[in-house]
């Protein structure tokens, strides 16, 4: 009788919480995956039809789109393993100084804080190929300038750099609030057994904070692969479609263009590669509840 | 009996007239392209809402989010609109979802003062059909160029004489030619359109068979890359800068991103129509209005008529040539004041007049995606002028199917 009641006041406790998660992830998610299958077209005067799988055989044919998946593929590979190395190097830096690690920390995360929006206006500015203050500089040297925007040699690059520069502090924040729970012990007894500092990381600040590094890769891939703001302000997915992503193709169809059926279709096949993305981690997390549970 | 009866009907009285003399005034809403636009129609909508009693608010939005408003608005059976602007290429989207409100219908007359380039636009079928929307605000691509780095020469009336023009600057120290906007997408197909006509080309016959092919294509490709080698790709802002300060000779452009009033940062003159000296002339310069529409689910159609003829007259475009609207009526662009105090106007006209219009079809977003893609291809070397331009007619035919 009392593991019944304690089970009704569980569910009232969670149905909001449940319902929250209904009304904005469910049903929109169970929406698309309808419209996927359907010609909807927003302005038609007609009724959505049911097409079946015809969408998805459209969008694989699609030149442009296997394009738009490949830069995003490569861009989230590439930004993920630099921003997450870098802002492991910067913890274990910031860690390892004995004064001024709050002022440090804060400094280095103003880039985060920043919405892409303006880190793209800025970044403009400072890459223009006229009067841009990093071709003025190359100038002091002889060189250049480089038409860092618009060269298809540089600005699948140079939308990289600007991501790296602005979520390498995330990863760092996390993983340096991470590191702030190793015990001091560890590195004490490491010490004493002659380990060295590459030995420390190694053996002691590696392993501790791994679940942590998983834990950042997941979520900035979750976040990369949304790649959006500066494709379009920088480069509106050129030189030759070499910077195109798939919420840009998204975009595209299913906002400039109302094609709702054919949108939701490229917006299920990337919830689909994110979640392939990310399942290793989630399978991973349920297990370590599951045992943290018996 | 008698005064308790006048009380009585003076009561009454005052209660029958009272709703008319107390009416709320309507509220109009004006779903409004942000900018310059906002600020004209705020400078001039004061004396309609006092004749007629009613209140005008503008939103001013920026463009996409103005075409996904409209759009998204359109689906109400009670519309939040009751004006809404119009980039002029979105007409055969809007009005084959039946978005507008066909004015031919609810009684509006053609007015022959506007420029017949501008009015054919707002007409579905275009140039020919009822009409949909009325011009608000005119524009149409001009060839702007830096007197200086001229330097004496004539400013160029072919291509062949841009390019070299262009040439000679670009021997210059330091100096670039011609500044192309090669951004893909939208920047680089507005860009390279009037070559495409000026060279006889077009994305389209009249049959809607694709013929960005054709040979005249290729070659405007071709001298549009060797102007590319003779210059630079800048986005914009960049193009403005360097020809309004002397570090480029020349580059196509709107009219307001270089004319702010009475002045203009560089020179200005019609794009020119002609290949070589010896060749035909054809109308190259690219038309870009901001129509006005009434969306068809308005709550106010009849007033909502009445506002956008008034904002469309020859009286409003006067008062609002001072907020920096572009007119789009022949009798305000002759207007011996104005044109006396706006000298580019007779450039303007005589350019919209020589006007092209970008090709009627509710699929013109998607053209425009991905034949901006090919011609990036192109100018980037990454596919040859014909493998770019053969690619862009299978991709746009697949988006025409």
């Amino acid at each position: 009788m009392k593991k019944k009641s304690n089970a009704l006041y569980a569910y009232m406790m969670s149905s909001p919480a449940m319902l929250v998660l209904t009304v904005l992830s469910i049903f929109p998610l169970l929406f698309i995956l309808w419209y996927s299958l359907t010609d909807y077209y927003y302005l038609s005067t007609r009724p959505p039809r049911f097409i079946l799988f015809d969408n998805y055989a459209k969008l694989f044919q699609d030149r442009y789109f296997m394009q738009a998946l490949g830069n995003t593929l490569r861009f989230t590979a590439l930004a993920v393993f630099f921003e997450v190395l870098l802002g492991l190097a910067v913890a274990v830096l910031v860690k390892s100084f004995k004064r001024g690690q709050e002022a440090l920390r804060t400094v280095t995360l103003l880039p985060t804080l920043l919405p892409p929006v303006t880190v793209a206006l800025i970044w403009q500015i400072m890459l223009s190929n006229n009067y841009g203050l990093i071709n003025n500089l190359l100038g002091l040297f002889g060189l250049g300038p480089v038409n860092w925007l618009m060269d298809v040699n540089t600005a699948f690059y140079a939308i990289l750099v600007i991501d790296i520069w602005q979520y390498t502090p995330f990863a760092f924040l996390l993983l340096y609030a991470a590191m702030q729970g190793i015990p001091q012990g560890q590195y004490e007894a490491a010490s004493i057994d002659g380990a060295g500092r590459w030995a420390q990381f190694r053996y002691v600040t590696l392993p501790n904070v791994l679940r942590n590094v998983l834990m950042v890769t997941l979520l900035r891939v979750i976040d990369t692969f949304r790649l959006f703001d500066k494709v379009n302000i920088l480069t509106k997915g050129g030189p030759a479609n070499t910077t195109a992503t798939i919420t840009q193709y998204i975009y595209h169809n299913g906002v400039n263009m109302f094609k709702v059926g054919f949108a939701s279709a490229a917006s299920v096949v990337m919830t689909l590669i994110i979640l392939f993305l990310a399942a290793g981690y989630i399978r991973q997390n349920f297990k370590a509840r599951e045992k943290a549970g018996r | 009996m008698k005064k308790t009866l006048s009380l009585l009907l003076a009561i009454l009285l005052v209660a029958a007239l009272a709703p008319s003399a107390l009416a709320e005034p309507t509220k109009l809403v004006i779903a409004a392209r942000g900018g310059s636009h906002v600020d004209v129609i705020n400078a001039v909508k004061a004396q309609f809402e006092q004749e007629n009693n009613c209140v005008i608010e503008v939103l001013g939005l920026e463009n996409p989010d103005l075409k996904q408003k409209i759009a998204l608005d359109s689906r109400n059976k009670a519309g939040a609109y009751d004006i809404v602007m119009l980039d002029d290429p979105w007409m055969p989207e809007v009005t084959e979802a039946g978005m507008l409100l066909n004015l031919t219908e609810k009684g509006y007359q053609d007015d022959a003062d506007f420029v017949p380039a501008s009015l054919a636009l707002g007409k579905a079928p275009y140039g020919t059909g009822d009409t949909f929307a009325l011009p608000f605000a005119g524009n149409v691509t001009l060839l702007f160029y830096n007197a200086e780095l001229l330097a004496g020469a004539q400013v160029p009336d072919s291509w062949q004489g841009v390019l070299d023009v262009a040439k000679a600057v670009n021997a210059q120290d330091g100096k670039v030619g011609y500044v192309i906007r090669g951004q893909q997408g939208n920047p680089i197909v507005g860009d390279f359109m009037p070559l495409l006509w000026a060279f006889g080309g077009n994305i389209f016959d009249a049959d809607w068979n694709v013929l960005v092919d054709s040979q005249q294509a290729k070659d405007a490709l071709n001298l549009y890359i060797q102007l590319l080698a003779n210059g630079a790709n800048y986005e914009k802002n960049d193009i403005v800068s360097s020809v309004a300060d002397g570090k480029a000779a020349m580059s196509l452009g709107w009219p307001s991103w270089y004319i702010s009033g009475k002045a203009s940062t560089a020179g200005y003159a019609k794009i020119p129509g002609k290949v070589d000296a010896d060749s035909a002339e054809n109308p190259a310069g690219m038309i870009g209005n901001w129509l006005m529409g009434i969306p068809a689910n308005t709550q106010h159609p009849d007033l909502a008529l009445q506002l956008l003829t008034y904002l469309t007259s020859a009286d409003t475009q006067k008062a609002a040539a001072s907020s920096g609207a572009v007119p789009t009526r022949i009798s305000v662009f002759n207007d011996e004041a104005l044109a006396q105090e706006y000298p580019f106007y007779a450039t303007l006209l005589e350019a919209t007049q020589a006007s092209r219009e970008r090709p009627r079809t509710p699929r013109w977003g998607d053209i425009e995606n991905v034949f901006g893609i090919e011609l990036s291809n192109a100018i980037s070397g990454i596919k040859t002028v014909d493998q770019a331009l053969a690619d862009a007619k299978v991709a746009i035919e697949d988006v025409m199917r």
